[in-house]
């Protein structure tokens, strides 16, 4: 038996795409995927069906979107999908007394359950696994750890606590650090916060431990650990990404656009990313369109010119209407003969008529929720 | 089910088991309700869609030929919020004898009717288009205290013959049904839609089913042998928008229809589907779209043109799509050309290859099977 366990937020400081309401977690990606789409289908595409959900702060749309978990066949009667929200051990507690630390939540709960091993993830990744497979390899090489990294160049715009490890002979994890403690070069070793052990494993490192998050484990526990555990690393050669400011918001969604990128996290038969289901209708094109590489969802009715965009469900582009290098989110609506470039609209943005807006692609202008411009 | 016995006011029975031979090849190996429409529905989302939205939570799809894709379709019933601990979604296949009319379907099933214990009983079929509150047409039929209510559509008189016509008093009571006239004397076609009083039509399942020489229809012979007893029957109008897709021509015209008007969507409810919850489409920087549908998963590098497509279908550079229904995954190589087509699921159009013929030069509608190959020598 296997227990995903999911942490939503272990950037608490990040509020990746401009609005200040949602973890990192429930930030939109590719047109209609919430970036936690890709942990939780990462783990029922590998027969995880037990997944507990830490939740930190500003978790409400987060919540919203998952729901019971109906979508990734997690509405369960035994297993499917457990929340843990910071307060919730003790009924005395108040919002300003000290809370339970994020993985301590989920430790008495897991303490009763049947699980044998732990697949720990950061649910702020992007990026489709096969699991199954990282979990042979745990199994067949006899690790304490399995991390699972990649090998990628650092850009600038990488997320401040990014973990990187130290990898003897290509297999044993032997040093920890962050990535902004080191120059960035080409080929680091880049967790991807992904973390498969036994159970009483992830018991012993959490021992004690008061408030600890997914970096506190990484960067302490884990590192502390390196001596006395086998800590084996275990590669993952595909795409990945991590959302943490309005930059790599725009950075990522606008990668969507290169086809590779692109298929390498949705063109997989077995591997299906699952995400909410509204059944809008599809996207309806009109006389005057104009579309050029552009990833665009459902519901949407595009009458003007769209160009180099990402566009989610149910936005409305009137004639004579430009959009150039935007991510438009669901229910914008651009008006006639309006310009935008280098824009991301929150959802529900309404921009009137002949207006004309222009971000700089080293800074794309956010426009808050419903707001009309 | 069990033991509760909680009694439902009206619950739905779907006749889904026709085999739609005149969609031809598209019906060749799934049922008509279980054609794709619009791009990421099944002709079942209509009627199914309409219950739940008119409060109608107990539904009895009774399935029949080819049934596999589309039980596996309807699943509990989950895609529409009908997966139900008391009600939502029942598949009724035939178990002791084939359905042998639309009637019988029903009578077979009385059992299952009974566990309810409906004051009304809803009759649907699924062979339209439409979105309908069946609830208001629930209230018209208690208001005027009928035995049997049907709904009809105003068609143009000229049309007339091509439909079963009530012949309705100034109160739209029904005074004579007249099956696809030669000389119609009325213009208000049936829509294949009726509610009954349940212990009415209990009565005259059983007397049909004794007469030999019935057809056991509820057109030709329930309802007239309803109006022979003097039975109150009423005709309920409904003026939204309601097409057969019984035909290619008319499956093809119902999904053109979507070009002109969104009325399927945009106004009031949804319709409800097991969408298959892809990536949303991409068009490339090669790519061009006019006046056309596109869905989740397409791949989109030629040219497309007044027309539907379907989950997962890719348009490779050099493409042109032009007046066509193209359904799920289905694939258009490089410089070919599809016209006035229907290609069903899974069909391969080879590069350079062509189908159809251009609309406006007098070509005939196409229908390519499902997963044809159709390489450059072929039409």
């Amino acid at each position: 038996m296997y227990t995903g366990l999911c942490l939503s937020d272990p950037h608490p400081d990040y509020y990746s795409d401009g609005s200040g309401l949602r973890t990192l977690s429930a930030t939109r990606f590719a047109g209609r995927y919430r970036v936690v789409d890709f942990m939780l289908s990462n783990m029922v595409n590998a027969g995880i069906y037990d997944i507990g959900m830490i939740l930190n702060s500003h978790y409400q749309s987060l919540i919203g979107h998952i729901g019971m978990g109906k979508e990734w066949g997690l509405a369960r009667k035994s297993g499917g999908i457990t929340f843990f929200p910071p307060y919730l051990t003790d009924e005395r507690q108040s919002v300003n007394s000290e809370i339970d630390g994020p993985l301590q939540r989920a430790v008495q709960s897991l303490s009763s359950a049947k699980t044998e091993y732990i697949v720990l993830v950061d649910s702020s990744m992007i990026y489709n696994m096969d699991y199954r497979r990282a979990i042979e390899a745990h199994r067949t090489s006899g690790a304490d750890v399995t991390a699972i990294y990649a090998k990628k160049r650092l850009d600038p715009g990488c997320c401040e606590n990014t973990v990187v490890f130290d990898i003897l002979n290509g297999e044993r994890v032997v040093g920890v650090g962050l990535a902004s403690d080191s120059a960035p070069a080409d080929g680091c070793n880049v967790s991807l916060g992904a973390y498969i052990m036994q159970k009483k494993i992830f018991f012993q490192l959490v021992a004690g431990e008061k408030n600890c998050g997914m970096l506190r484990f990484s960067r302490t526990l884990l590192a502390e650990a390196l001596g006395r555990l086998r800590v084996l690393a275990y590669e993952f050669k595909g795409y990945s990404a991590q959302i943490c400011s309005v930059e790599t918001f725009f950075q990522h969604n606008m990668e969507m656009l290169d086809s590779e990128k692109r298929n390498a996290l949705f063109n997989f038969e077995n591997r299906r990313i699952l995400t909410s289901r509204r059944d809008t209708l599809p996207t309806k094109y009109g006389q005057s369109a104009e579309i050029t590489n552009s990833i665009i969802a459902d519901g949407c009715q595009i009458e003007g010119t769209v160009v180099n965009s990402v566009i989610c469900r149910n936005v409305l582009i009137k004639p004579g209407a430009v959009v150039k290098d935007c991510i438009l989110q669901g229910g914008t609506v651009v008006e006639k003969n309006a310009e935008l470039g280098w824009i991301i609209t929150d959802r529900s943005v309404i921009i009137s008529e002949n207006r004309k807006l222009i971000g700089a692609n080293t800074y794309p202008a956010h426009i808050a929720r419903e707001r009309v411009i | 089910m069990g033991k509760m016995s909680q009694s439902k006011e009206c619950i739905a029975m779907l006749l889904a088991g026709g085999r739609g031979s005149r969609l031809g090849a598209l019906t060749e190996d799934i049922a008509k309700p279980a054609v794709t429409f619009g791009g990421k529905f099944r002709i079942i989302d209509f009627p199914l869609t309409n219950c739940v939205r008119s409060g109608i939570d107990t539904v009895g799809v009774m399935t029949q030929y080819q049934p596999l894709l589309l039980h596996d379709y309807i699943g509990k019933g989950q895609d529409w919020d009908l997966d139900l601990l008391y009600g939502g979604v029942s598949i009724l296949a035939p178990h002791a004898a084939w359905y042998t009319g639309t009637a019988n379907a029903v009578y077979q099933n009385e059992n299952f009717i009974q566990t309810y214990n409906p004051e009304c009983l809803l009759v649907l079929a699924a062979d339209h288009v439409y979105k309908m509150d069946y609830s208001v047409m629930l209230d018209y039929h208690k208001k005027v205290n009928a035995d049997c209510t049907i709904a009809v559509i105003e068609v143009p008189i000229k049309d007339a013959s091509r439909f079963g016509i009530l012949n309705t008093a100034p109160d739209d009571s029904v005074v004579e049904f007249d099956e696809k006239p030669e000389k119609p004397k009325n213009n208000l076609a049936s829509m294949g839609i009726y509610i009954f009083e349940w212990d009415v039509l209990q009565k005259y399942l059983a007397e049909d089913d004794k007469d030999p020489d019935s057809d056991h229809d509820f057109g030709k012979n329930i309802l007239p042998n309803m109006l022979k007893d003097g039975r109150r029957l009423f005709a309920y109008r409904f003026d939204g928008y309601w097409k057969d897709v019984g035909t290619e021509e008319s499956l093809w015209q119902a999904n053109m229809d979507l070009l002109d008007d969104m009325h399927l969507g945009f106004q009031g409810w949804h319709i409800l589907s097991r969408s298959g919850g892809r990536a949303p489409h991409f068009i490339a920087p090669t790519g061009s779209i006019r006046n056309t549908l596109i869905t989740e998963g397409c791949e989109i590098y030629g040219s497309v043109e007044n027309s539907v497509l379907s989950e997962g279908v890719i348009v490779e550079k050099g493409a042109v799509v032009k007046d066509s229904v193209i359904m799920e995954n289905a694939y258009i190589g490089k410089n070919a050309t599809v016209q006035y087509a229907i290609l069903d699921e899974d069909t391969i159009v080879e590069e350079n290859a062509t189908v159809g013929q251009a609309r406006e030069d007098g070509g005939k509608l196409v229908l390519i099977s499902r997963g044809s190959i159709i390489g450059r020598e072929e039409k």
